[in-house]
């Protein structure tokens, strides 16, 4: 058979190689400073995990099972003071500018210590992320950079994100069901703002965090199309910090229930309502919805990197103890059927590794990342003056005519194939390394027997952390439907998704 | 559920399915606490005068002599809400076991039946280890007199709690061990904080060291493989038991949210998704309790290789229970994952329950080693 050059009829044929081989079609594309930066932030986690999180994990969670409403601020300080919480904002908002790229692979090490410390520096990427995605460049300015100061002042400031309500956990985070869904956190529109009443819960870091990046409703009958999304801080008369959840692992990391009660917050504290976002090409719902695809898309594939933190801890513990523990009159490292579990564990990590970078890429090429990576704007944000971005680009981002234009470029631009692309990917990496890592911590405390169900023995652990990640951020069956909409679907024209009854 | 229908077991079942709802359900949160909150004294006491800890010895030494039908039917009902106690259960039931079968009765007569106290009756062991797989062992000394242990002994379940441990002790590098009754307040002995473990956390263990401290041989010297791998073959069905129980648990409260819980505008036991992972544990569950029934019936029927037919039931019962576990958490999704529901301590535990008397995958393997007659 000669060789004949490929026609377009066979090139367009399922699975199209952007939807599936997004590293093979980006990676060229890829900035060498990223993947430089990348190495920088996994040393730094290392270095960090050596001096701070190895010595303190153990201690952490205990003193948490101790006094349920201990809250570590001690490491949120220590976290603050290594710079963690500008590191990967914008050098034009004040901090230092890594790629938002490099970070799952900074939490893959951490996690791997401890899914907890590593949750306690994440989630504020969460909130920065949701805020950022909004493109609401004068809140990003206000907001990033008092985080910034707060680094330097020695006093962290960091943010949450309060989705998550009493009556509605999957709900909130798909709006083909928000409608039905038991939704009461009510912003009411008065002049100058909104009012907001209701409730928070599981809110990652709440009690830690001085910036809570909170969503509401301003109809509670059609939240859909009526999603504001608003900054409230810490102290701000009419919020206040109810329960602190008793988790079942991740304790370092306070899950808190956040109460608003007539809190008033000014028009310029809110990042997106309906009005502001009338002009542009989708209507309230899907661009509200677009928003959420932008954020998870990038923090679930964060989730599955915590995942895969878990998984290589669980194979770490395993893998020391099979190497000093002798079973059956060998060690166990020498049993095959032990090498095999190891192997497999070994596996695990790395699937789950690959999935979130795979994601990552489809990020940069389809998502939230598409626009910083832009040759123009990477090559700005790296290397333009520290005197320009401080003095002269806030007065020019700072009004309401750049957050216009990012919003066209950002929203208007994106098609629904890229759409469906990211949000599908950071669904499949999510439920994919969050099963890994239960899956490697089920195997772990298999291999280890007695010593892996004490907590000083770290491999228990790993399996009360891992345990949460197939939860938050949208349960994984939630994620599997989100992945048959956004690429099965298509292939199935009579589908319907969420409407099973 | 299990195969004798006969009326004293319904009435046992009935006690105990009562007391797991009266004593356990209501503050399991609170009992869970421990280390780090009170221990349950009351609970261990009230558990005692029922006679929980006597179930399966027989009449002549003071027990119920309800075999291990009897033992199985406490457990599984005491564990489908709390299985912190079934593990202080078993553990004393599993040393007992190995006394009675090394023929230690007069011993036993003289050192922990005659205990009028309930914790002066808990019998302390490494019920998470099978010693010849993992030799945590201490060392014996002998003179003409009396032995004496020196060493540690690491994770011995009640240790903390009870006047005697049933220790394994080898001399030198022997092969062969035996098993060694030493008195936990006596000089030589000292045992370490209770350890904070993964799950079961109001069935205490401790790391227990020894410097010279008399021992008492339990049956014959050398025989300890022997008497624990017998005693195991029994226990394993009890095993069983524990993890049908939670599987058991696990299901009735991951149907109950689903039928309030609603997501979408309806329940989400409308969800066929949600349906699926809950006729997941259901048919585990089902497929645990039928394993166990069959596997008490074999054992105490005297059935050829019933010991086959309980090792299976373990080693199947307790990873289903950890899989449904796993999902029973997930199907309440972020509640959960909370302290103040039972399903994140069942998962807890049934992951602990997996590791009873050794590691799983050799489990496994013995099994195999059985089928092959190498066992």
């Amino acid at each position: 058979m000669t060789y004949q050059p490929c026609t377009p009829e066979y090139a367009q044929c399922a699975p199209d190689l952007n939807d599936v081989a997004a590293s093979l079609v980006s990676t060229h594309a890829t900035p060498r400073a990223l993947i430089k930066e990348t190495r920088e932030v996994v040393d730094l986690a290392r270095r960090f995990n050596k001096e701070v999180v190895r010595p303190y994990v153990l201690e952490l969670d205990r003193k948490v099972h101790e006094d349920p409403d201990f809250l570590p601020w001690d490491f949120v300080k220590k976290a603050n003071d290594w710079g963690f919480y500008t590191m990967w904002v914008p050098r034009l908002f004040g901090g230092k500018g890594y790629f938002m790229h490099s970070m799952s692979a900074f939490v893959e090490e951490i996690g791997s210590a401890c899914v907890g410390m590593a949750n306690l520096i994440g989630v504020h990427y969460l909130g920065m992320a949701t805020l950022a995605a909004t493109w609401n460049a004068p809140l990003m300015m206000k907001i990033f950079r008092d985080v910034a100061a707060g680094e330097k002042a020695g006093d962290p400031r960091i943010i949450s994100l309060a989705i998550t309500e009493p009556g509605a956990g999957t709900d909130v985070e798909e709006p083909d069901l928000i409608d039905k869904g038991n939704i009461t956190c009510h912003a009411k529109k008065v002049d100058g703002g909104y009012v907001v009443n209701g409730t928070k819960i599981f809110i990652s870091n709440g009690h830690l965090s001085k910036w809570h990046v909170v969503i509401a409703y301003s109809d509670l009958d059609l939240p859909s199309q009526n999603t504001v999304c608003m900054l409230v801080q810490t102290g701000q008369k009419g919020f206040s910090f109810g329960r602190h959840e008793k988790k079942m692992g991740q304790r370092a990391c306070p899950a808190s229930e956040l109460v608003f009660k007539d809190c008033f917050v000014p028009d310029n504290m809110v990042a997106l309502d309906p009005e502001q976002i009338k002009d542009l090409k989708r209507d309230a719902k899907h661009t509200f919805q677009q928003v959420l695809d932008y954020v998870l898309g990038a923090t679930r594939a964060g989730v599955a990197a915590f995942a895969t933190g878990a998984a290589r801890g669980a194979y770490e513990e395993a893998l020391a103890f099979a190497n000093e523990t002798e079973v059956d009159g060998k060690l166990l490292a020498n049993h095959e059927w032990a090498q095999c579990m190891l192997a497999e564990m070994y596996k695990n990590v790395n699937l789950a590794r690959l999935a979130y970078m795979e994601t990552n890429h489809h990020n940069a090429s389809s998502g939230i990342y598409k626009s910083m990576l832009s040759k123009g704007m990477f090559q700005f944000s790296k290397y333009a003056p520290q005197f320009f971005l401080d003095k002269i680009a806030p007065a020019l981002v700072g009004n309401g005519l750049t957050t216009k234009w990012l919003r066209k470029q950002s929203f208007d631009s994106q098609p629904e194939e890229e759409l469906h692309r990211t949000s599908g990917w950071g669904s499949l990496a999510k439920f994919s390394g969050t099963d890994l890592g239960m899956k490697n911590c089920h195997m772990a405390l298999e291999l280890m027997g007695q010593a892996g169900l004490r907590h000083d023995q770290r491999a228990e652990k790993h399996f009360r952390d891992a345990k949460l990640l197939q939860i938050y951020e949208g349960t994984n069956q939630l994620n599997r439907l989100n992945l048959f909409k956004c690429l099965i679907s298509r292939a199935c024209p009579q589908s319907c998704v969420f409407h099973d009854a | 559920m299990l195969c004798r229908g006969d009326k004293e077991l319904k009435l046992v079942d009935g006690a105990a399915t009562d007391f797991a709802a009266k004593e356990l359900a209501p503050n399991r949160e609170e009992y869970d606490q421990y280390p780090f909150g009170p221990f349950w004294d009351k609970v261990v006491k009230k558990a005692f005068g029922l006679g929980f800890f006597h179930a399966s010895l027989p009449v002549e030494l003071d027990g119920m002599g309800l075999g291990l039908s009897g033992l199985s039917v406490i457990l599984k009902s005491l564990c489908s809400q709390d299985a912190s106690l079934g593990g202080m259960i078993f553990t004393n039931a599993l040393a007992q076991e190995i006394m009675l079968i090394a023929k230690a009765e007069k011993l036993f007569e003289d050192k922990i039946a005659q205990q009028k106290d309930a914790f002066g009756f808990l019998l302390a062991f490494p019920s998470f280890n099978n010693p010849s797989e993992v030799r945590h062992l201490a060392q014996v000394k002998k003179t003409k007199q009396k032995a004496t242990l020196s060493g540690e002994v690491p994770y011995v379940v009640l240790g903390g709690l009870g006047s005697y441990a049933l220790l394994p002790a080898c001399q030198g590098n022997e092969q062969d061990f035996s098993f060694y009754l030493v008195d936990l307040k006596g000089k030589g002995v000292s045992v370490s904080e209770p350890i904070f473990s993964l799950g079961l956390h109001a069935c205490p263990a401790v790391d227990i060291s020894l410097d010279k401290a008399p021992a008492l041989l339990v049956g014959k010297e050398g025989k300890g493989k022997e008497y624990f791998d017998k005693a195991a073959d029994r226990m394993h069905a009890a095993q069983a038991a524990m993890a049908s129980g939670i599987m058991e648990g696990c299901f009735a409260e991951a149907l109950a949210y689903c039928k309030e819980r609603e997501q979408g505008g309806r329940e989400i036991v409308d969800w066929s998704e949600v349906k699926m992972m809950l006729a997941n544990i259901a048919i585990q569950a089902k497929s645990a309790e039928m394993m166990l029934s069959r596997a008490c019936e074999a054992a105490d029927n005297n059935q050829p290789k019933w010991q086959a037919a309980a090792r299976v039931a373990a080693i199947q019962a307790s990873a289903f229970a950890c899989e449904a576990a796993t999902d029973g958490v997930q199907v309440l999704g972020g509640v959960g994952y909370m302290k103040d529901h039972g399903q994140e301590k069942r998962l807890r535990d049934a992951k602990q329950i997996q590791a009873l008397m050794g590691i799983a995958p050799m489990k496994k393997l013995k099994y195999m080693d059985s089928l092959l007659g190498k066992g």
